[in-house]
């Protein structure tokens, strides 16, 4: 049986990196601390489907986008001719495959085009961090989220339609997009060229880029972990960090609002059971910089969201007391907290790499494993 | 012999360096004699530094100095609120201990309200350093 080749080599590798871009994200996004594993999968699926949109102009034959251009009455009518089971072979897409598809590449830009927007209004990170408002950027987070809800509705349909279309032409549509060859129905109609050159160019260039963005990850080892960051370091002062951090972790004034520090620094005789009375020119110059750079200044992603957690009436003295923490750290298991690096709840070092600096990154966030391992073992060693 | 210009400076700092830490703490020991402190004794600073005292914020516990600093002088102390680590307090082993007459003074202030309930006399303060400084 002779067979034809339909679908170039980059369509096919455009085809499943994207896919696997749409899995990675998803999967990415069940939890903040892969944040930045999230990031790299949305900026490969941003420029695969610029790629995409690029041969769909200079492609081969069925990859261009003139090749599924089809009105509604024609999709209606595959609709109802599919609803008989009786439903015409095409050699590229069916004109439902090809709406869905051109839903699936709006859909996807628009979606990876908020993320972006998203990155740099919450996260103050990416080619737009500092261009978008912290505000707009939770705007473009409902955007995103619906958009990727919205896809992946979109994908379920566009499986069921392979499905139902290799049952009814008894052809394997998967192997086709993996192979790139269909049956050839004889008559007119050529096959198209395999374009190689091009598909080895955007695989290169993936994995390049894959291996340049996940390089820190790559080469981390467990004493020098890697907190990928590319937002704006937090002011700093050393009066401030020296005295403050004597005894605990010198907690940023982003994570607490200019009410709570006041307070602090005039109840400094009775500090959390302590007398750590300063002389009066070292409480000034601390005061200064913990109000000019309290929640307030939003500087931070926690310094937003701390802030909005907080009634107006309540003056927190410790970050947490605050709603927003204790809504961050509801899900933690207990045997993390008791674990030998953490042990205490004001350990914010214990699993933020970067508590120190204040901006506690989601990358940034890295559970104990010697706690995991310490329990499963006390576990199994359990009768 | 001849020293080589550069390491000539290096063993001149470290000279100057030395004489200056033996130096802080001489004169911190001075200024409590000036204070009305008499001959200091490294026994009852040790016996300072050990005694136990009745902790105010949790009936039936006490506190003394290794609450936070810990049984061996040697090793790192834990802050017993909030685990940080506090460098050890032996000079054999930290050689940035004692070498500031305002640290000095501004940890007995603290410490000493937070363990004794009161701030430490200038003999105590003396005889505390007398045996820490032996470690």
């Amino acid at each position: 049986m002779s067979r034809i080749l339909i679908w170039d080599i980059p369509t096919r590798i455009f085809h499943w990196s994207l896919a696997l871009a749409f899995a990675a994200a998803w999967l990415s996004s069940l939890d903040n601390r892969f944040l930045y594993a999230h990031t790299y999968a949305g900026y490969a699926f941003l420029g695969l489907l610029l790629f995409r949109l690029w041969w769909g102009v200079v492609g081969s034959r069925y990859a261009r986008f003139r090749a599924f251009a089809y009105d509604w009455p024609s999709v209606r009518a595959y609709l109802a001719a599919l609803a008989t089971g009786r439903a015409t072979r095409y050699l590229g897409h069916n004109p439902a495959g090809s709406w869905s598809i051109l839903f699936l590449l709006a859909l996807g830009l628009m979606v990876s085009t908020a993320g972006v927007l998203v990155l740099g209004g919450e996260e103050g990170h990416g080619p737009l961090a500092g261009y978008i408002p912290f505000q707009a950027g939770d705007y473009a987070h409902v955007v995103h989220e619906a958009g990727a809800w919205l896809m992946l509705a979109v994908v379920t349909l566009h499986i069921g339609g392979v499905v139902i279309e290799s049952t009814l032409h008894g052809e394997n549509l998967v192997r086709t997009m993996i192979t790139g060859y269909k049956k050839n129905p004889g008559g007119p109609g050529a096959g198209v060229r395999a374009a190689g050159t091009t598909g080895a160019i955007l695989l290169a260039t993936l994995i390049t880029a894959g291996l340049i963005y996940l390089k820190g990850y790559l080469m981390e080892t467990p004493e020098q972990p890697y907190v990928p960051y590319s937002g704006p370091m937090l002011p700093d002062n050393a009066t401030w960090r020296s005295e403050c951090g004597d005894c605990h972790l010198a907690f940023h004034p982003s994570l607490l609002p200019v009410r709570s520090w006041r307070r602090m620094m005039l109840t400094l005789s009775d500090h959390f059971g302590e007398d750590v009375a300063l002389d009066a020119g070292t409480a000034a110059e601390i005061e200064a910089f913990l109000t000019a750079n309290a929640a307030e200044a939003l500087a931070s992603e926690p310094a937003h969201r701390i802030l909005a957690s907080i009634a107006a009436d309540q003056i927190p003295l410790r970050v947490t007391d605050t709603v927003y923490w204790k809504r961050k750290h509801s899900g933690i298991d207990d045997k993390y907290w008791t674990a030998q690096k953490v042990g205490h709840r004001s350990n914010c070092k214990g699993c933020h790499l970067d508590a120190d600096a204040g901006t506690f990154e989601d990358a940034g966030m890295r559970l104990p494993v010697s706690a995991a391992a310490d329990a499963s073992r006390a576990t199994s060693s359990n009768p | 012999m001849k020293i080589p210009y550069r390491l000539s400076f290096a063993l001149l700092g470290s000279l100057i360096f030395t004489t200056c830490n033996a130096a802080t703490l001489d004169d911190v020991l001075d200024s409590y004699q000036a204070a009305g402190a008499t001959t200091f004794s490294a026994a009852r600073g040790e016996t300072l530094w050990t005694t136990d005292h009745p902790d105010p914020e949790s009936p039936g516990k006490v506190r003394n100095c290794s609450t936070c600093h810990g049984k061996d002088l040697s090793q790192p102390g834990r802050h017993v609120n909030t685990g940080k680590e506090i460098e050890a307090m032996a000079p054999s082993v930290n050689d940035k201990r004692y070498t500031n007459a305002k640290t000095i003074e501004k940890w007995f202030t603290r410490n000493c309200k937070w363990v004794l309930g009161r701030e430490c006399m200038p003999q105590e303060k003396g005889d505390v350093l007398s045996y820490l400084r032996t470690k």
